[in-house]
C-alpha cells in the first residue's frame, strides 16, 4: 500500500507540473523549456520564504506568482523581441539557474526544521490520528484538484477560449481583433505558474531544495502529457486535464516499477521502453477508431 | 462503453502497480529480511550518483558490515539503488525503501541522505549516511554534532588545513593557488569558504573560478591556468569528472595540480592530503552494524569524521614537473604511484 501511496504522491505533484506543460505544449503549441527553470524556481522561492519563517501556504501563492513572472518573461522575449519559441524558453531556463541560486542562497537548502504545508501545528490538530499516514497524499490531492478545477474553469472563460484558439486557429484570434501575442504571454504565465507551484509542493514534500531538481522536469512533463492524452484519446468523457494528471501518475508508476525490478543503471532505458510501449498502445487505439469510423 | 474501457484500463494499471509492490515484499521475506527474525537484515543502499569516491564508499560500507559479521548472502540482503544524479528518481528510491520497510537505509552523498531521512522518519527506519560533507548545514545534525533523529553517519569534510600545509611544503615558492568549483554544489561552496579563510595563513593568494556545468571546464581551465602557480581540487563532482581535461592543460604549462583524494592522484594529480573513501565507508559500515544489532540507536551516535587524512603522491607526475618530494613526506605517504593510470 505504501508503494502505491508514494507513486500517487509523486505522480500527482508532477501532475500539476504536467498541467502547465499541457497548456504550452498542447494548447498553445509552444515548446516551452522554461519549465526546467521554473520548477526549481518554485522550490527556491519556497526555501527562501520558509527559512525566514513565512507561512508555508503563502509560499504556494508566492511560488505561483514567481513562476508566472518567469512565464511572462519568456513570453515577452518571444513576442516582443521576436525570438523563436524554443530559444526564448532556453534563454529563460538558463537565466533562472542563476536566479534560483540567488534566491535560495545556496545549492542545497534543507527544510527539516521548518513548518511546511504537510507538517505544521494546525494540521496535526485538524487531521485525526488514523488519517495521519495519509495526510500528505490528501493534501496533494486537494492541491491537485484545486489546480485542475481552476484551470478547467479558466479554459471555459473568454480568455480561456482565446488561449485555445491561438494554438488551434490563429486566424480566428486575429479576426476577433485580439492580439495573439498577449494571449500567448497569458498562457505562458499560467503554465509556468503551475509548474512553479508544483516545484514548491515537491520541495516541501521532500523537505529540501536542491538546485538540480529541475533537470529533466520538461521531459517528465511532456511524457505525462503525451501518455495521458494518447491513452485517453478515445475517452471524450475524460477532460484533458484529468488525462494529463493520470498520465503523470502512470509515468511515475513506470519509473517506480523500473526502479523496483531492474538494475539502477538500466533504469532510464527501461523507463524509455515502458514509455514507448504505452505510446504504441495508445496509437493502436487511435487506428481502431479510424477503422471503426470507416466501417 | 467508454466508461467501461476506462475502468478496465485503470484496474489493469492498478494491478500492475500492486503486483510489483507485492513482488518486492516477497523478495524480502524469502531472504528472511524480516525485522522479527533478529539476526537477519535487509539494508537499502541509496547512492546519489555514479562516481569513483561514492562507489568506494559503498564498497567500504559493505566491507565494514562484513567485518562486524553481517555478510551479504548470509544474514544480509542488500538492495542497491543509484539515482544517477536525478532528484526525482532520488525521491522515489527513498520512498521505495521506506515502503519496503527495509531495516536500514544507507545513504551515500548529501541529497540521498536528505531524501532518505525525509522518507524514513515517519516509518522509524534508521538512516546511516556517508560522504555528507557538512551534516550540520544539511540539517542532519544539530550544531553540537548530535543527530536530529534516527540518522547518523560519517562526513567527508576536506582536510583543508593539512592540504595547504602539504602544498606549501612541496612548493615553497608558489604564491597563487587556483581552485575550480561548481557554483551549484553546496559542498564545494563551503569548502571554498574554508580555503578563503585559511589560504592567507600559508601565504597563498586564492584565485577561485566558479563554473556551472561540464561544458565550462575547458574554458575556465585555460583562464585559471593563466593566473596561478598551482591548482588544487575539491571533491566537486563536475570538476573531478572532467579532471583529465584540466590535467592535460596544466601539464602543457607545467603547473602542478593537487588532488583531494586517492583516485585523483592515481590519474595524474601531483599529491593529496585526502580521504580514503573505502576507509570512510568501512567506518560507516561499523556504525551501521551497531545500529542493526540493536547495540545503539542511530540517534545516540554523533556523526564521525576521519581525523587523520592520508598523504598520497604520484612520483611520475613529480618527475615530469621536476618537483622534489621532501623525504619526510615520502615516508608518510600511505600510497605512492609510479605511473599515471588513464
Amino acid at each position: 500500500m505504501d508503494f502505491v501511496i508514494s507513486i500517487m504522491e509523486q505522480g500527482l505533484i508532477y501532475g500539476i507540473l504536467a498541467l502547465g506543460v499541457y497548456i504550452t505544449y498542447k494548447i498553445l503549441d509552444f515548446p516551452d523549456l522554461t519549465v526546467d527553470g521554473s520548477f526549481p524556481l518554485g522550490g527556491a522561492v519556497t526555501a527562501f520564504l520558509l527559512t525566514r519563517g513565512a507561512n508555508p501556504y503563502l509560499s504556494l501563492f508566492a511560488a505561483f506568482l514567481a513562476g508566472a513572472l518567469a512565464g511572462v518573461c519568456t513570453g515577452l522575449i518571444h513576442v516582443k523581441c521576436r525570438v523563436r519559441d524554443l530559444l526564448s524558453g532556453i534563454i529563460m531556463m538558463t537565466a533562472l539557474w542563476t536566479i534560483n541560486l540567488y534566491i535560495a542562497g545556496t545549492a542545497n537548502v534543507p527544510l527539516f526544521s521548518q513548518e511546511t504545508i504537510f507538517k505544521n501545528g494546525i494540521l496535526e490538530k485538524v487531521f485525526p490520528e488514523g488519517l495521519q499516514p495519509y495526510s500528505t497524499l490528501l493534501i496533494i490531492i486537494i492541491l491537485m484538484l484545486i489546480s485542475k478545477f481552476l484551470l478547467d474553469a479558466y479554459l471555459q472563460t473568454k480568455s480561456g477560449y482565446l488561449l485555445r484558439a491561438v494554438g488551434d486557429n490563429a486566424t480566428l484570434v486575429i479576426s476577433l481583433a485580439k492580439d495573439q501575442g498577449n494571449v500567448k504571454i497569458v498562457g505562458l504565465a499560467l503554465a509556468n505558474g503551475l509548474v512553479s507551484l508544483a516545484g514548491s509542493i515537491f520541495c516541501q514534500e521532500e523537505r529540501v531544495f536542491e538546485i538540480s531538481m529541475g533537470t529533466g522536469a520538461i521531459v517528465i512533463g511532456l511524457a505525462s502529457v503525451i501518455i495521458g492524452t494518447s491513452i485517453f484519446r478515445k475517452f471524450t468523457m475524460l477532460k484533458a486535464t484529468s488525462a494529463v494528471i493520470t498520465g503523470s501518475v502512470i509515468y511515475k508508476a513506470c519509473v517506480a516499477i523500473a526502479l523496483q525490478n531492474f538494475e539502477p543503471q538500466a533504469m532510464k532505458l527501461i523507463t524509455a521502453v515502458l514509455f514507448l510501449v504505452i505510446l504504441i498502445v495508445g496509437m493502436e487505439r487511435r487506428k481502431k477508431v479510424k477503422t471503426d469510423a470507416g466501417a | 462503453m467508454k466508461k467501461r474501457m476506462t475502468a478496465i484500463f485503470l484496474t489493469a494499471a492498478m494491478t500492475v502497480v500492486m503486483m510489483t509492490g507485492c513482488g518486492s515484499k516477497e523478495g524480502t521475506t524469502e531472504s528472511g529480511g524480516d525485522k522479527g527474525t533478529g539476526d537477519s537484515y535487509t539494508v537499502g543502499i541509496q547512492q546519489f550518483a555514479e562516481h569513483g569516491s561514492l562507489d568506494n564508499c559503498r564498497e567500504g560500507f559493505i566491507k565494514g558490515l562484513e567485518e562486524e559479521g553481517i555478510v551479504k548472502g548470509e544474514n544480509l540482503t542488500l538492495e542497491i539503488k543509484n539515482a544517477m544524479a536525478d532528484t526525482a528518481t532520488n525521491a522515489q528510491i527513498a520512498d521505495g525503501f521506506a515502503s519496503d520497510k527495509v531495516d536500514m537505509i544507507c545513504a551515500i552523498a548529501t541529497p540521498s541522505a536528505q531524501s532518505a531521512y525525509n522518507a524514513a522518519m515517519d516509518k522509524e527506519i534508521p538512516v546511516i549516511y556517508t560522504a555528507v560533507t557538512d551534516p550540520v548545514a544539511a540539517e542532519l545534525a544539530d550544531k553540537d554534532g548530535n543527530p536530529v533523529g534516527e540518522i547518523t553517519g560519517t562526513s567527508d569534510k576536506l582536510p583543508v588545513e593539512e592540504q595547504l600545509k602539504m602544498i606549501r611544503a612541496l612548493l615553497p615558492e608558489a604564491k597563487k593557488l587556483g581552485i575550480m568549483y561548481t557554483t551549484s554544489e553546496a559542498n564545494s561552496v563551503s569548502a571554498i569558504e574554508e580555503y578563503q579563510l585559511l589560504a592567507g595563513d600559508y601565504g597563498f593568494e586564492l584565485i577561485e573560478k566558479g563554473i556551472t556545468q561540464t561544458a565550462d571546464v575547458a574554458l575556465a581551465a585555460d583562464d585559471l591556468l593563466e593566473q596561478v602557480d598551482c591548482m588544487t581540487n575539491l571533491t566537486d563532482n563536475t570538476v573531478v569528472a572532467s579532471l583529465p581535461t584540466i590535467l592535460e592543460k596544466a601539464n602543457e604549462k607545467g603547473i602542478p595540480v593537487f588532488g583531494s583524494e586517492i583516485e585523483q592522484v592515481k590519474i595524474g594529480c601531483l599529491a593529496a592530503e585526502g580521504i580514503d573513501y573505502i576507509a570512510l565507508g568501512k567506518q560507516t559500515g561499523k556504525m551501521a552494524a551497531q545500529v542493526l544489532k540493536g547495540e545503539k540507536k542511530a540517534s545516540d551516535i554523533p556523526y564521525e569524521i576521519i581525523t587523520e587524512p592520508g598523504f598520497y603522491v604520484n612520483n611520475k607526475v613529480a618527475e615530469n614537473l621536476k618537483i622534489e618530494i621532501p623525504a619526510d613526506l615520502t615516508e608518510q605517504a600511505i600510497e605512492s604511484f609510479d605511473e599515471i593510470s588513464e
